[in-house]
């Protein structure tokens, strides 16, 4: 079963009296363990579909199928535990708390809901993922003294704490330079081959899209192209 | 937990902001504490301050019917009253007997209505300390037709110590009559009720009201404590009432028991002698109805302040909602749910109100303690209010707590608007907001 299941995905905003279309009619299906990228220039609706996969946003057409859940058929309260529990988000401003520390904010989506894991697990757990993303000693420095590449790196850990099965990551590498971003795509890659998390991000940086194994090119709120390495190998 | 220490933090976040508004609150309560305070010691202090006055807290006359029906003023025998004083087991610092004059006082062509108190002084020391002298002596008391007057009524009169002034009047029986004083001392006028009385020798009040050395118009009870006066009368009446015929204080609802006195006395037929006790409730309970206009004032201007507040309160928590809507739609997005992100700006806005509140306090507490060091003399008009001078202040706990569930409900009101919009916000639509 395909861990995300578009069909036939449409959204228009509203814009003063006129409409955008920002997605005009897009399917697809993610398989679990995948590492995709969906590539296209800036306005192509690259956010918006990752907005829709992620329960952020509805679409105004079409079904959005989330591990074999209709996200239609739920109420916010059971959207928003399901965001909690299967998906991980990674932004490109990094969005982390700015009075929390490092350490609280990758610590921060395990205190919410209703199974909180006990705090010496907690504690355990959030230290192993600080140690994977090489920030365990910045544990109680503040995001603003932090650099835009450690910054992502909280937040890769900050998406992975509730160990879900799925991650979002819009533009991740955006506010970064290239060898940073390399680095920032080689963690999640490595997440990816270790945990078994599927991720699916967002860029317009070819060199970064080149990092995927299953890349889906936008144009104009469409697909454009789909391309899987494995099965058709080579580049 | 989470929220409780997130939301913390954040109030920390803008602390130029979170203090404008915290003091805003703690202006609001010392405002408020201070009116409370003041009117909670205003009736205690009145009290004191009348009960020194009248040189007791419960007071008994007599009132005799006379055989064409006239109703004479008259203590002619107390050795009932002190039994029943005795029997009743109260506790008190001291007795006084008191006759008092209603007359004209009169001096070279000026007159004024006066009434002229007249006290054993030799029975009267603590009497004495509690009037302070501008002029003179207690020492020319020594003269049997002295007569202590206040500043107030030296300058009406236009009198000098030692000058000699006349006074018309009435004997006990209602016989025209006069006689004359000798200006022995002046007081410090003391506001208003400072200058009800003049005082003058019991011997000499007695001999013109035409009653016998022994006899005099009212017994006063000088209790240890203002609180002690309706446990006391309670004492007193059974006592009373099996030795002599009472006037019944009962009342039906809230009525001054001497109201209902008064009323029995004019309505009611009765012959012989019957007894009066008054108390200084009944006199205060006037001051009473002043106390309890202030406190609901007080509660009036908490109101119309914090609504001027809560105004700011609103104003900022919608910035802050605005400020921090890319947090709002991160912490939705990891999985917050919407009555996580409502309470979490309503324990800011709690916080925020526990933050004014204690400074508040401590800010009424230190101006409480200032006011109440500063000596405002006994010669002003306050002089009523204050305590031998000085400013009290009483405040309840219930009045605390009243003011300070006001204030928080009115914080948590004042932000719920903003945070339920905070709240409702969708997590997609709060991420793409560009600030
Ligand atoms: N909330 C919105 N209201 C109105 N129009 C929107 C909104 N969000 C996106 N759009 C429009 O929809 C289209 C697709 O936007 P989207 O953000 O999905 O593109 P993108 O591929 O992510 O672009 P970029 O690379 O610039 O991030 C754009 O034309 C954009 O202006
Ligand atoms: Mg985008």
């Amino acid at each position: 079963m395909a861990i995300v299941s578009l069909k036939n995905v449409k959204k228009t905003y509203p814009l003063g009296k006129t409409e955008v279309k920002a997605v005009r009619g897009v399917s697809f299906d993610i398989a679990r363990g995948d590492f995709i990228s969906i590539a296209g220039p800036s306005g192509s609706g690259k956010s918006t579909i990752l907005n829709m996969i992620g329960c952020i946003d509805v679409p105004t057409e079409g079904t959005v199928e989330l591990n074999g859940h209709l996200t239609s058929d739920l109420n916010d309260r059971e959207i928003t535990r399901l965001r909690h529990k299967f998906v991980g988000f990674i932004f490109q401003s990094f969005n982390l708390i700015p009075v929390l520390t490092v350490y609280e904010n990758i610590e921060f989506p395990l205190l919410l809901g209703k199974n909180v894991p006990a705090s010496p697990e907690r504690k355990d757990w959030v230290n192993y993922l600080m140690d994977e993303v090489g920030l365990k000693d910045w544990t109680k420095h503040r995001p603003n003294e932090l650099s835009g590449g450690q910054r992502q790196r909280v937040a890769i850990a900050r998406a992975l704490v509730t160990k879900p099965e799925l991650v979002l990551a819009d533009e991740p590498t955006a506010n970064l330079d290239s060898e940073t971003s390399e680095a920032i795509i080689g963690l999640m890659k490595k997440v990816n081959q270790d945990m078994g998390t599927t991720f699916i991000f967002s860029t317009h940086d070819p060199t970064i899209v080149d990092l995927a194994e299953h890349i889906i090119r936008l144009r104009d709120g469409l697909i454009d192209s789909e391309y899987r390495r494995d099965t058709e190998g080579g580049r | 937990m989470k929220l409780i220490r997130l939301a913390a933090k954040n109030l920390l976040r803008q602390k130029r902001r979170s203090i404008l508004l915290g003091s805003a609150i703690a202006f609001g309560i010392l405002f408020v504490t201070l009116i409370n305070g003041f009117t909670g010691s205003f009736i205690i202090n009145v009290g004191e301050n009348f009960s020194n006055l009248l040189a007791g807290h419960i007071f008994i006359d007599g009132v005799e019917k006379s055989e064409t029906g006239k109703e004479l003023y008259i203590i002619r025998d107390d050795s009932a009253l002190m039994d029943a004083v005795d029997a009743s087991g109260i506790d008190y610092r001291f007795l006084t007997k008191r006759s008092e004059i209603r007359g004209s006082l009169l001096f070279e062509g000026n007159g004024i209505n006066q009434s002229i108190v007249g006290a054993d002084w030799s029975r009267e020391g603590y009497f004495k300390e509690r009037i302070i002298l501008k002029e003179g002596s207690f020492d020319n008391m020594a003269d049997p037709q002295a007569l202590i007057i206040s500043s107030k009524i030296a300058d009406r009169l236009q009198v000098e110590l030692g000058d000699r002034v006349i006074v018309k009047m009435q004997t006990y029986t209602g016989q025209q009559t006069a006689g004359d004083f000798t200006i022995a001392a002046v007081s410090i006028d003391t506001g208003l009720f400072g200058s009800i009385s003049c005082y003058a020798n019991l011997d000499y009040v007695n001999e013109l009201l035409n009653l016998a050395s022994d006899e005099y118009l009212t017994l006063g009870i000088y209790l240890p404590e203002l609180v002690d006066t309706e446990p006391s009368t309670n004492s007193l009446i059974p006592e009373l009432e099996k030795r002599i015929n009472l006037f019944s204080r009962e009342t039906a609802g809230d009525e001054n028991p001497f109201m209902a006195i008064l009323e029995q006395q004019e309505e009611e037929e009765w012959e012989g002698v019957r007894y009066r006790l008054s108390n200084i409730n009944d006199i205060l309970s006037e001051v009473e109805e002043i106390v309890r206009i202030l406190n609901i004032a007080s509660i009036v201007i908490l109101l119309v302040l914090f609504a001027i507040i809560m105004v700011g309160i609103t104003n900022t928590f919608r910035m802050v909602m605005f400020e921090r809507i890319q947090e709002i739609g991160t912490m939705r997005a990891v999985g917050m749910q919407r009555s996580e992100v409502r309470q979490l700006f309503l324990l800011e806005a709690l916080f925020l109100a526990l933050f004014g509140l204690a400074a508040g306090y401590l800010l009424t507490a230190g101006t409480m303690g200032i006011l109440s060091s500063i000596y405002w003399g006994v010669d002003t008009p306050l002089f009523m209010l204050l305590k031998n001078g000085y400013m009290t202040f009483t405040v309840t706990a219930g009045q605390i707590l009243l003011n300070t569930a006001i204030v928080t409900l009115l914080t948590l009101a004042a932000a719920f608007r903003p945070s339920d919009k905070a709240a409702r916000l969708e997590p997609g639509v709060a991420l793409a907001t560009e600030k």
